[in-house]
């Protein structure tokens, strides 16, 4: 088997190319340590296996991520590495380059987005490129499959014919290069570390990479942590990187080549210039993220769901029923199947539609540029609270998912401002929390459904923000973050990259629906078939019941009169889905239309509004608490996250239905 | 008029400095600055045909002017 590990800058299309190269793709896991998303894919009829490792800019990490990419060349050595770069940024792109052809490992570098380069009116000779950096140099543009077929044969190589590279030697400063030899020495006599490795793991502890500074110590690699003071009052770094960028200004000016037709393309500049314009900006921001609701809801999502539901409570619903009584089945599997499985997972899977518009629009955005334009444009409003425009992305995926907002959280540089976003992010109404907010609004506020449930999205923001500020002022942050963002170059959205994108966003979901809704299901009917005597026919002695009873005088302040929503709402934490299917199980319907029905019977518009407040900002499900743990490493901040979103839901919403109520 | 020079990298901290320096920025790099935010916002800066948004006070740092 052969490996080869992708590697390459951010926004240099390494994903769609990974996408495309591979066939078979698996999601293995995490990396060690951190829980970034491990994608390891195969190439078809080939032994050959693709690593997708996260997007660097250099090898010194800054953030969580960035780490991945370190530790990995650390601990395990790839048979290739194919460096993705973006061949219109190529000397930035380079630096990184230049860093890994160091390390001796055969590296084929292709320059991506080749027709943008061409676009602006120059080109490289490849040979130059190739010779002078020593690795063979190929070009491709993945969007539009150019140049695949020749970098898969170049992977589908068995791990005996791959052409060794040897390592680039720069010329780096003399009293560096002479610090590097020595080290180096010393390390393989003393260590027996591999030469080729020893001269790598030397520069990149001069050039003060804290991840190869901490394996040193771990280590105790004597021969550089004697130097350290050393190599550090010589700024032998800032001398590594002058070099490093002189050799690739040289190389460039060698190997490029003008076009004569120049067909300058502006377009990316004439979007930013509505897009980004400074008072434009924010109306537009919230403008496309108001047609990504009414996409998502009143004009795909919902009429393709009523279509599902109507076909599973209908049909199948009483096909099943019908099958069940002729073989016989017992009334209470019979129940068990149909109120509660068929009611209850079904009921959640006929919300896929709307969720999968959203996750579809929230990836044309990510595929478009967009979303490196929203983080400037909010980065104003962000800065007061003390967060950067980039924790506004986190925010954002929690729309889809708050697992995966709080992920994507590790592109921040500092702790605390990471460590305030994975706290907010569950704030933001996730799409699990979708089901229940529509039943609500179809229930109570049929006319203005898109609006009702864009005023909960706004909510969950403007108590994420508060919340923020709150917590900038508590931990005392440093005033100034680290805020540089790229604007890439816009894209149009390619479908089948869009596909990949809402695919994998989206198949948590049904994943979820096989799994713990499936359990959650059986749970909540058992719970509302059964009591301390065994099965009951009348679900008001069951233990749901006593349990909702039991706490509805605290709920009653909210405006909920009934125990059902309340046993409903405690199955919420296993995950938000499940809410509305307990509802159908709770209030003993079999299709959305009755459970509506029921719905408008108990509540007014005024408590429906503080429920939804309160399942917009109460407990996080389970999913996202343990993420909460893993991220910030710590319990208490996940058992902290519990406590205080459940406060400041039942504050809100008794705020909600108690000053509400004096004005009806 | 909009096209600036950088003349050092001091008073950045570090994290900023060595991003900076990835997206290949040095001292005497040309930038042009493409767009200034009102109320001392971000500001978006072109660089060897890549745009880069920066907060105001790393642009007047890098650039060595006053932060006014």
């Amino acid at each position: 088997m052969t490996t080869v590990a992708l590697l390459g800058n951010p926004n240099t299309g390494k994903t769609t190319l990974f996408n495309e190269l591979t066939d078979k793709y698996a999601y293995v896991g995490n990396w060690t340590g951190v829980t970034v998303e491990k994608k390891v894919g195969q190439i078809r009829h080939s032994n050959t296996e693709v690593i997708d490792l996260p997007g660097v800019y250099s090898l010194s990490p800054i953030t969580k991520d960035e780490s991945v990419v370190t530790n990995y060349l650390l601990r395990d050595s790839p048979d290739l590495i194919l460096n993705v770069t973006n061949a219109s940024q190529l000397k930035r792109n380079l630096l990184l380059s230049v860093e890994v052809l160091e390390l001796g490992v055969p590296v084929i570098i292709t320059l991506n987005m080749i027709d943008d380069l061409k676009r602006s009116g120059h080109y490289y000779d490849l040979k130059t490129l190739s010779t002078e950096l020593g690795c063979p140099v190929r070009t491709s543009n993945a969007r539009n499959k150019e140049g695949l077929p020749q970098l898969k044969a170049d992977l589908v190589q068995n791990q005996a014919d791959i052409q060794p590279n040897s390592p680039l030697q720069l010329n780096y400063p003399i009293m560096v290069s002479q610090a590097i030899r020595q080290a180096a020495k010393a390390l393989t006599t003393d260590y027996q570390i591999d030469a080729k490795f020893a001269h790598w793991l030397a520069i990149q502890y001069i050039n003060d990479n804290k991840v190869v500074r901490k394996y040193a110590v771990k280590n105790h690699l004597k021969p550089l942590l004697s130097q350290q003071a050393y190599y550090d009052a010589q700024k032998f770094a800032d001398q590594i990187f002058e070099t490093r960028l002189s050799f690739i200004e040289t190389t460039l000016a060698n190997a490029t080549e003008q076009l004569h037709s120049t067909k300058h393309v502006a377009m990316t500049s004439k979007i930013d210039k509505v897009v980004t314009n400074p008072i434009l900006g924010l109306p537009i921001f919230v403008g496309i993220f108001f047609l990504m609701f009414k996409f998502s809801f009143d004009w795909v999502g919902t009429p393709l769901s009523h279509q599902l539901d109507k076909l599973l409570s209908g049909p199948i619903s009483t096909w099943a029923n019908q099958f069940l009584t002729q073989v016989g089945a017992l009334p209470m599997l019979r129940s068990l199947i149909v109120n509660g499985l068929i009611a209850g997972v079904g009921g959640v899977l006929t919300f896929i539609p709307q969720i999968f518009a959203l996750f579809a629009c929230i990836s044309i955005l990510e595929d478009s540029g967009y979303m490196a334009r929203a983080a400037l444009v909010t980065d104003r409003i962000m800065e007061m609270i003390g967060l950067n425009g980039k924790a506004f992305i986190p925010l954002i995926i929690g729309f889809g998912c708050n697992v995966t907002g709080i992920m994507a959280a590790r592109t921040i540089e500092q702790p605390k401002e990471r460590l305030i976003t994975t706290l907010i992010t569950p704030f933001m109404s996730c799409s699990a929390r979708l089901p229940i907010y529509s039943l609500f609004v179809a229930a109570l506020f049929p006319r203005h459904q898109a609006v009702i449930v864009l005023s909960l999205y706004f909510l969950g923001i403007v108590v994420a923000l508060l919340m923020a500020k709150f917590y900038h002022v508590i931990f005392r942050a440093k005033e100034n973050s680290v805020f540089i963002v790229e604007l890439p170059q816009y894209h149009i959205p390619k479908l089948s990259i869009v596909w990949h994108g809402t695919w994998d966003k989206g198949k948590g979901f049904i994943k979820k629906a096989g799994t713990i809704i499936f359990a959650g299901t059986v749970l909540i009917w058992l719970l509302s078939n059964f009591n301390a005597h065994g099965y009951v026919t009348q679900i008001d002695h069951s233990f749901a019941a006593s349990l909702g009873q039991i706490l509805l005088p605290i709920f009653r302040p909210i405006g909920i009169t009934t125990w059902q929503p309340i046993s409903a709402l405690l199955t919420g934490v296993l995950a938000k889905e499940v809410i509305s299917s307990s509802m159908m199980v709770l209030f003993h319907t079999a299709n959305q239309g009755a459970l509506i029905g029921m719905i408008g019977g108990s509540f007014t518009a005024l408590s429906a509004y503080a429920l939804l407040v309160f399942v917009l900002l109460y407990i996080p499900c389970f999913a996202t608490i343990g993420t909460i743990k893993s991220e910030t490493g710590s319990a208490k901040w996940a058992a902290y996250s519990v406590v205080s979103s459940l406060v400041i839901s039942y504050g809100l919403a008794f705020l909600i239905f108690q000053i509400g109520s004096l004005f009806t | 008029m909009n096209h600036f020079m950088i003349k050092q990298f001091n008073g950045l901290d570090d994290a900023t400095t060595q991003r900076l320096h990835s997206l290949g920025l040095q001292v005497g790099s040309d930038v042009t600055a493409v767009r200034f935010y009102p109320f001392h916002g971000p500001v978006i800066i072109q660089v060897d045909q890549q745009k880069i948004g920066i907060r105001y006070r790393v642009f007047k740092q890098l650039t060595g002017g006053d932060l006014s």
